[in-house]
C-alpha cells in the first residue's frame, strides 16, 4: 500500500442518532413525552416549568432534569414541585444524551407521562444534539427582541413548537409576535405557534393542553 | 464550542477504521459540511489539530469541504438551492426536505504504510 484512499461517506453523528432513537422509542413505549426546552438564558424556562408543575399537577405526572453550567439554583426551584435532577456541564454549553440518561437514572427511571428536559440557555449548540426528545420547544421572549429566528436558523429549523414567553411586557418593549411567527415559520412551516406569561399564568393552561395532545399524537406513532 | 465533541466522535471512528484496514498512517481525513451543519469549519479544523492524537499514526490533514444547501419540494419535486434559510418551494410555495447541507459526514480517508 502506497497511499489508499478510501471512500466511507458515513454521517458522524450517525451512531449517536441511531441511540437518541432508541431511547426514544424506550420512552415512547411507556408513556413518556420527552420535552426539549430550548432558549436564550433567561427566556423563562425554569418559570414556564413551575408553572407547568402547578398547572399538570393532579392531572399528568411529570419529571425534570435541568441543565446548567454550574449551580442547582434551578432544581432548587423546581424540587418542591416535581422530581428534579440538575445536570452541571461544568462549562459545556450543551446537554448531550449521555447526560441525560445519567440523570434519567438518578431520578430512578420514572414512569412519568412528561419528562422536561430544560437544556442550557443557548440558542446555537444545543440545536445540534438529539436528546430522545419526542417535541422540541424553542422559547423566545419578548425581552430578547424578535430577529431572533433569522439569526438562530438552525434552532428554529429543528424546532416542532415555538413559545413566546413574557407576554405581559409586550407594551413596553419593541417586539412584533407577527413578524417572530413569520421569520419562524419561513424557516420552519410546520412550527406550532404558542404565547403565554407564566408569571401571571395567561396562555399556561393552553401550553399545557397542548403538551397533552402531542403526547397522546406523538407517542400513538410508537403503538 | 460543541465542534469538541464532533471531532473526538470523528477520530474515534477514524483510528478504527485505521485499524480495520491495517494502515500504518492516516493522511487525509475529508469532511462534507454546509449551512445547517451547525459548525464552523475553521473552528472544526483548529479541533482537528487540538485533538489529533500524537502517536505517529496520525500526521493527518483534516479537509472540510463546505456544500451548498440543498432541498427538493415536497409537492413538484424541483430541486432548489435554499436562499436565505427559507424552507418553501420557490415554484409552487410547498414543504420542502433537505437534501444536502445539514449533518456533518465523513467522506473518505487516505491510509498510508509510510509517514
Amino acid at each position: 500500500m502506497a497511499i489508499t484512499t478510501l471512500t466511507v461517506r458515513r454521517d458522524v453523528m450517525g451512531e449517536s442518532k441511531a441511540d437518541a432513537a432508541s431511547e426514544r422509542e424506550r420512552l415512547a413505549r411507556r408513556g413518556t413525552l420527552v420535552v426539549n426546552l430550548l432558549s436564550s438564558p433567561g427566556a423563562g424556562k425554569t418559570t414556564l416549568l413551575e408553572a407547568t408543575a402547578r398547572c399538570l399537577a393532579g392531572r399528568s405526572t411529570m419529571a425534570v432534569l435541568v441543565g446548567d453550567l454550574e449551580t442547582d439554583r434551578d432544581a432548587q426551584r423546581l424540587s418542591p414541585l416535581v422530581p428534579t435532577v440538575q445536570l452541571t456541564t461544568g462549562g459545556a454549553c450543551h446537554l448531550e444524551l449521555a447526560l441525560v440518561k445519567r440523570g434519567l437514572q438518578a431520578l430512578g427511571d420514572p414512569q412519568v407521562e412528561f419528562l422536561f428536559i430544560e437544556n442550557v440557555g443557548n440558542l446555537v449548540c444545543p440545536a445540534s444534539h438529539d436528546l430522545a426528545e419526542h417535541l422540541r420547544v424553542v422559547l423566545v421572549s419578548t425581552t430578547e427582541g424578535d430577529d431572533k429566528p433569522g439569526k438562530y436558523p438552525k434552532m428554529f429549523r429543528t424546532s416542532h413548537t415555538l413559545v413566546v414567553t413574557k407576554l405581559d411586557l409586550l407594551p413596553y418593549v419593541p417586539f412584533s409576535v407577527s413578524s417572530v411567527i413569520e421569520d419562524a415559520r419561513r424557516i420552519q412551516p410546520e412550527l406550532d405557534f404558542l404565547e403565554l406569561c407564566a408569571h401571571t399564568g395567561a396562555g399556561v393552561d393552553a401550553w399545557c393542553n397542548y403538551l397533552i395532545q402531542e403526547r397522546s399524537k406523538r407517542l400513538a406513532e410508537y403503538l | 464550542m460543541h465542534e469538541q465533541s464532533l471531532i473526538k466522535s470523528l477520530l474515534q471512528q477514524v483510528e478504527a477504521i485505521r485499524q480495520q484496514h491495517g494502515a500504518n498512517f492516516v493522511k487525509t481525513v475529508r469532511v462534507e459540511v454546509g449551512p445547517l451543519s451547525g459548525v464552523e469549519p475553521l473552528l472544526l479544523a483548529s479541533c482537528f489539530k487540538q485533538f489529533s492524537p500524537r502517536d505517529g499514526n496520525f500526521p493527518t490533514e483534516l479537509v472540510v469541504s463546505e456544500v451548498p444547501l440543498l432541498a427538493r419540494c415536497n409537492e413538484c419535486s424541483v430541486e432548489f438551492e435554499v436562499q436565505n434559510y427559507t424552507f418553501r418551494c420557490p415554484t409552487c410555495g410547498a414543504g420542502v426536505q433537505v437534501t444536502s447541507g445539514e449533518g456533518i459526514y465523513l467522506i473518505d480517508v487516505e491510509l498510508s504504510d509510510t509517514d
